[in-house]
């Protein structure tokens, strides 16, 4: 068969999704009845795409990063990642989770933290470090390996989590709200180095935040969620020239794009 | 000069200076405490018409020969006469190395058995509210009924001596760790432990590599804790065992006697040991946990 290449925003039937979300739902008991935090769920994700899931607390955007990663299960629909149910697809490794803070382990250096997954899936012992420094380069810690987490910036141990889940080479990086705790500056940073790792790397990346801009600026697609039931309220083509740069958001079509998903944040806010 | 002081001695001075402030003032106390403890018995030989050797009851206070808290010179002699030399079998410093010895293979017992529980009460609610409410209980026996016992039933199968005491500081120790390690093996971060899930690692790999290490902390609290409690615990069982040796051992020879001085020496070898203990622990956290910030 031949490979087409295409351009990420097209799906077509002759490249599957990665990720197939079809009728997806998700109800958690609570005291005295039930809450829905995802209804009706409907997305399909190509390969090579760069995704964001933007929304108010309680749409839905976490659970259905965590129903992706096997760290919950639906209680309604059909999810498929990569070609599989999502507990083959954590059991084969095929995603890197990003949590919201770090969560490194303190007592481990910054190269032994990214060394973390390779240690656990048994790879080869010589080939650990040698990977591991890889990946801080691609972050641009190298020069960090010796230090502990709490001799790091908050910036900077989100970089380490990232090498982290990078590793291991998966085929899908799952964020949840990577820099939803560090001021604007760093995150700017952050982004324009996400954008480069995506880029380099050619991973799918789903990505849980509630910064418009930082959606717009990111994204190939944005995903508009609202809330109380969470569902999906519509999907937002970001048809931005790549590779973004700073200019991008002073392209008009940022503000546009920026304009599409408030009203339809707005629209399932009445 | 024109280098900055570093902050270490800074901080060293500041740790001394209340220490010296506190001796200072337990000096201070001492003097009158001690005449005015001495000073009845004093008065109650001179109206029974002993030759002391002294005049009034004040002057007697320093130079009695059992008395409620020792004068400096007798302090000094009581030192000298059960410390030269000091690994003779009935010196303190031997007898505190014995006694320190079954403290720390009793801490040493009491990790292993802790860790074992922990994991245990960790892992199966069940067995938690099977076993807790009796390990509780186990921690209200008197230890003075217990050490006996023990050391009859160890006996028939022919552990004695230095073992024994070991177990029994062990059986005080255990408790505190064993609480102290189920908090710290409770202490991940539910990130952390989601973490482990999305790298498919096995219970054995989450518990070695994030619930172990996240609960060392905790482990050498506890430690603390536990080291004082042990040593009690093994003064305690020397005394109410038949022991050769240990400070415990010294203390019933000494009360037997009514040598007050020499009492009251072993109970600042005691002291000293239980500051020594936990200097002990400390400086193993330090070693065991470089990671942490405020070494």
């Amino acid at each position: 068969m031949t490979q087409v290449v295409l351009p990420p925003s097209s799906p077509t039937l002759m490249t599957p999704p990665i990720v197939s979300v079809r009728d997806l739902g998700m109800v958690f008991p609570v005291p005295g009845g039930q809450t829905v935090a995802l209804q009706d769920a409907n997305l399909q994700i190509m390969p090579g795409e760069f995704i964001s899931l933007i929304g108010p607390s309680g749409c839905g955007k976490t659970t259905l990063l965590r129903l992706m990663a096997d760290l919950i299960t639906p209680t309604s629909g059909e999810l498929t990642v990569n070609g599989g149910t999502p507990r083959s697809a954590r059991e084969n490794r095929a995603y890197g989770y990003v949590f919201q803070a770090p969560a490194l382990m303190e007592w481990r250096n910054v190269l032994s933290n990214v060394r973390l997954p390779l240690e656990v899936m048994n790879a080869p012992r010589d080939g650990r470090d040698s990977r591991a420094r890889e990946m801080l380069k691609l972050v641009g810690l190298e020069k960090f390996e010796r230090s502990y987490p709490w001799q790091l910036s908050g910036g900077m141990q989100q970089r380490v989590s990232i090498a982290r889940a990078l590793a291991f080479d998966p085929a899908i990086l799952l964020m949840d709200e990577p820099f939803g705790a560090l001021d604007e500056i760093t995150r700017e940073n952050l982004n324009l180095e996400l954008l480069r790792l995506w880029r380099e790397t050619g991973k799918t990346v789903v990505f849980v935040t509630h910064s418009i801009s930082e959606a717009v600026f990111l994204s190939t697609r944005v995903v508009v969620m609202t809330a109380r039931p969470g569902k999906i309220e519509g999907i937002v083509n970001i048809d931005l020239p790549q590779p973004r740069s700073d200019d991008s958001r002073e392209d008009p079509r940022f503000f546009e794009y920026a304009t599409q998903i408030r009203e339809l944040l707005r629209k399932g806010h009445s | 000069m024109t280098t900055a002081p570093t902050p270490r001695p800074a901080r060293r001075a500041s740790n001394v200076l209340p220490m010296l402030a506190v001796a200072l003032v337990a000096v201070l106390i001492y003097w009158p405490l001690m005449l005015w403890a001495n000073a009845g018995q004093a008065a109650r030989s001179l109206a029974s018409g002993a030759d002391l050797g002294c005049g009034t009851a004040l002057q007697c206070a320093t130079q009695l020969r059992n008395p409620v808290i020792p004068a400096p010179g007798q302090f000094a002699s009581g030192f000298q006469s059960l410390s030269v030399p000091p690994l003779a079998a009935t010196s303190a410093p031997y007898n505190a190395l014995v006694t320190g010895g079954e403290t720390l293979l009793g801490l040493a017992l009491a990790s292993l058995l802790g860790l074992i529980l922990a994991t245990l009460l960790v892992r199966s609610r069940s067995f938690e509210r099977a076993t807790l409410p009796w390990l509780v209980a186990s921690q209200t026996v008197p230890i003075v009924a217990l050490a006996p016992m023990l050391a009859v039933l160890l006996g028939q199968f022919g552990v004695q001596g230095f073992f024994p005491k070991a177990v029994i500081a062990a059986y005080i120790a255990f408790f505190p760790v064993a609480i102290g390690m189920v908090q710290g093996l409770r202490s991940p971060d539910p990130l952390q432990l989601d973490l482990m899930r999305t790298y498919r690692a096995s219970p054995a790999q989450t518990f070695g590599l994030l619930q172990i290490p996240a609960s060392l902390p905790y482990l050498f609290t506890s430690l603390k804790v536990a080291a004082t409690a042990a040593l009690v615990g093994s003064i305690v069982a020397e005394i109410s065992t038949i022991s050769f040796s240990g400070l415990g051992k010294m203390l019933a020879e000494n009360s037997r006697a009514s040598d007050t001085v020499a009492l009251w020496v072993i109970m600042i070898y005691g002291a000293a040991l239980g500051i020594v203990l936990v200097a002990l622990i400390g400086l193993l956290e330090r070693l065991v946990t470089r990671w942490r910030p405020s070494a």
